[in-house]
C-alpha cells in the first residue's frame, strides 16, 4: 500500500491567518487584520501567557503522564509528546482518553471524579488534576 | 445491493455537457433528505483513500481552521483520518441540496454550548430549509457520519477487533453502571465479554452524544443502557421462525422534564470489522408504545468518487434496537 507522505498545499499560506489571542507583551492596542478586514482597535491586557498559567504541574508529573500516554496510545518511539498535546491529536479516541485516566489513577494512587475523567484533553490538563488531587490527598 | 457507482457516472456526465470533460466524475451525488425518524449513516474507510490527488481535494474544501488543525496533528494516519473526517462531513452535508447546489466549502460549523458541532446554516432567506442534525465518529479504518433532520442525533462506531489494555471487568466497575457490571460479570467467556463491553460502549458514546451536553454532564456510570431480548413472533408462529431481537433502552433517561421524547437506538455490526451505534431522539406521542423502527440508510461512500447503498443483504446487520436497514431513495 502506497503510504501519503504529505498533501501538497499550494494556495494555503501559513503566515495568512494570525491565531487570535496572540501574545504581544508590550503594546496596549494593536489591530489585528485578517483575510484583509481590520477590526477595530483592540486593548490588550498584560495577559500572562496561558503556558504560564498552566504551570502548576510538575515537570515530573507532566513527564510521567507522557509517558503513560505513549504506551496507551502504542506510539512509536521518538515521537514527541509534550505537556501541550492534546489527547485526541495524538490519535487518541474517548476509550483512549479513559484508559489513559485509569493508568493514571493506578500510577498516582488518585481517583479521577467522573465527571473530569472523559473531559480531560490534553497531557497538561492531566497533570495539573493530579498534582492537585496528590496535594489536596497530602493536605 | 444497489451501486449507485454507474448512477453517479452517469449524473455528472450529464451535469459535464458542454464542458471540459477531461476530469471524470467530479459531482457529488445530490440525495434526499432523511424523512422523520430516518438515519442517514454514510461511512468511509481510509484505506479505500490513497490518491494524493483525491486528499488535496479534500483538503481544498476545508476551513482555514480546520487546515490549521490538521496541519497541526503529528502521524500522516492521524492527518489523513482527520481530513476524511472534516471532507466527509462536508460532502455528506452538501449533497442534501434544495433549490441551489452547494459549495462544501462554503458550509459553516458552528458548537453548541457545551462544544458539540452544529451546521451553521447560512442560507437564512429560504426559511424552508429542514433543521439538519449530524454527528461524527471515526476509528482508524472506518469514519461514519450521521444525519437526521428534526432529531438530535448521536454516533459511535468501533472495531470489534479493539483490545483493552486494562481488563474488561475493571475497566466496567471504574466507569459502567452497577447493573452494566452486573451484566458483564455474568459473561464467563472474555472474549464475548470484551464484545458485549464494546457494545455496550459505543450504545452509551452515541447516547452522550445525541444529549449533546458533554460527557460530563452524563458520565457513565449515571446511566444503564440495557440490551433485551425480545421475542418476535405470535402464538401462531411457529417456533423455529421465532426470531431473537433486542431491544436497546436507556435508564434513567435525560428528559425527566420532557417526558414527551426519548431516546432510540439501533446498533449494527458494520461490514465483519465495527460496531456502530446510533441514538435519535424521538417523540413518543407520535410513537405510542414506541414500536415505529428508526430506518437507516447505510452508504459507504468515497466522496467525489462513488458511493453505494448497503442494504441488509450485504455485510451489514441489525444487531440491536428497534431500527432496520433501508434500501436507497
Amino acid at each position: 500500500m502506497a503510504s501519503i507522505t504529505s498533501f501538497s498545499v499550494t494556495s494555503f499560506n501559513q503566515t495568512h491567518t494570525l491565531v487570535p489571542g496572540c501574545r504581544i507583551s508590550n503594546s496596549s492596542s494593536v489591530f489585528l487584520s485578517t483575510k484583509g478586514r481590520t477590526f477595530s482597535p483592540l486593548t490588550l491586557q498584560r495577559r500572562v501567557p496561558r503556558f504560564q498559567i498552566a504551570c502548576a504541574a510538575r515537570p515530573e508529573t507532566v513527564k510521567k503522564v507522557c509517558d503513560i500516554v505513549k504506551k496507551q496510545l502504542a506510539l512509536p518511539d521518538g515521537s514527541s509528546v509534550t505537556g501541550e498535546s492534546k489527547f485526541s491529536a495524538l490519535g487518541a479516541d474517548s476509550l483512549d482518553t479513559v484508559e489513559i485516566v485509569m493508568g493514571l489513577e493506578e500510577e498516582f494512587g488518585i481517583s479521577v471524579e467522573e465527571e473530569s475523567a472523559q473531559s480531560i484533553s490534553t497531557v497538561q490538563d492531566a497533570a495539573d488534576m493530579i498534582d492537585e488531587l496528590l496535594e489536596s490527598k497530602s493536605a | 445491493m444497489i451501486s449507485l457507482r454507474h448512477k453517479a457516472q452517469l449524473m455528472s456526465n450529464i451535469h459535464c455537457f458542454g464542458r471540459n470533460l477531461v476530469t471524470a466524475s467530479t459531482s457529488l451525488l445530490p440525495v434526499q433528505l432523511p424523512r422523520q425518524r430516518e438515519v442517514h449513516f454514510w461511512y468511509v474507510l481510509p484505506d479505500e483513500v490513497k490518491s494524493t490527488n483525491l486528499l488535496n481535494r479534500y483538503l481544498e474544501i476545508l476551513s482555514p481552521c480546520e487546515k490549521e488543525n490538521i496541519f497541526s496533528l503529528r502521524g500522516e494516519d492521524i492527518k489523513k483520518r482527520a481530513l476524511l473526517a472534516r471532507a466527509l462531513v462536508r460532502t455528506t452535508l452538501a449533497r442534501y441540496q434544495t433549490n441551489f447546489e452547494i459549495d462544501p466549502k462554503s458550509l459553516k460549523f458552528r458548537k453548541n454550548n457545551y462544544g458539540k458541532p452544529e451546521l451553521d446554516w447560512q442560507y437564512a432567506d429560504d426559511w424552508s430549509l429542514p433543521p439538519l442534525h449530524f454527528n461524527i465518529s471515526h476509528t482508524s479504518s472506518l469514519i461514519a457520519c450521521g444525519v437526521t433532520v428534526g432529531s438530535p442525533i448521536g454516533i459511535d462506531v468501533e472495531e470489534k477487533q479493539r483490545r483493552l489494555r486494562n481488563d474488561t471487568l475493571a475497566f466496567a466497575q471504574r466507569f459502567f453502571s452497577p447493573s452494566e457490571i452486573d451484566v458483564l460479570t455474568r459473561i464467563a467467556d472474555p472474549e464475548l465479554r470484551l464484545q458485549e463491553f464494546i457494545k455496550l460502549w459505543t450504545l452509551k458514546e452515541a447516547y452522550v452524544k445525541a444529549l449533546g451536553k458533554g460527557f460530563s454532564a452524563s458520565p457513565f456510570k449515571t446511566f444503564t443502557v440495557r440490551i433485551r431480548d425480545r421475542v418476535k413472533g405470535d402464538i401462531h408462529t411457529p417456533p423455529h421462525i421465532i426470531s431473537k431481537a433486542h431491544d436497546i433502552s436507556v435508564e434513567p433517561s435525560d428528559d425527566l422534564k420532557n417526558a414527551s421524547s426519548y431516546w432510540q437506538f439501533g446498533l449494527l455490526d458494520l461490514a465483519g470489522s465495527h460496531y456502530a451505534a446510533v441514538c435519535i431522539e424521538q417523540d413518543s406521542i407520535d410513537t405510542g408504545n414506541g414500536s415505529i423502527p428508526i430506518e437507516l440508510n447505510l452508504r459507504k461512500t468515497i466522496p467525489y468518487v462513488e458511493d453505494e447503498c448497503i442494504s441488509a443483504t450485504d455485510s451489514a446487520v441489525v444487531i440491536g434496537g428497534l431500527t432496520r436497514l433501508s434500501e436507497g431513495h
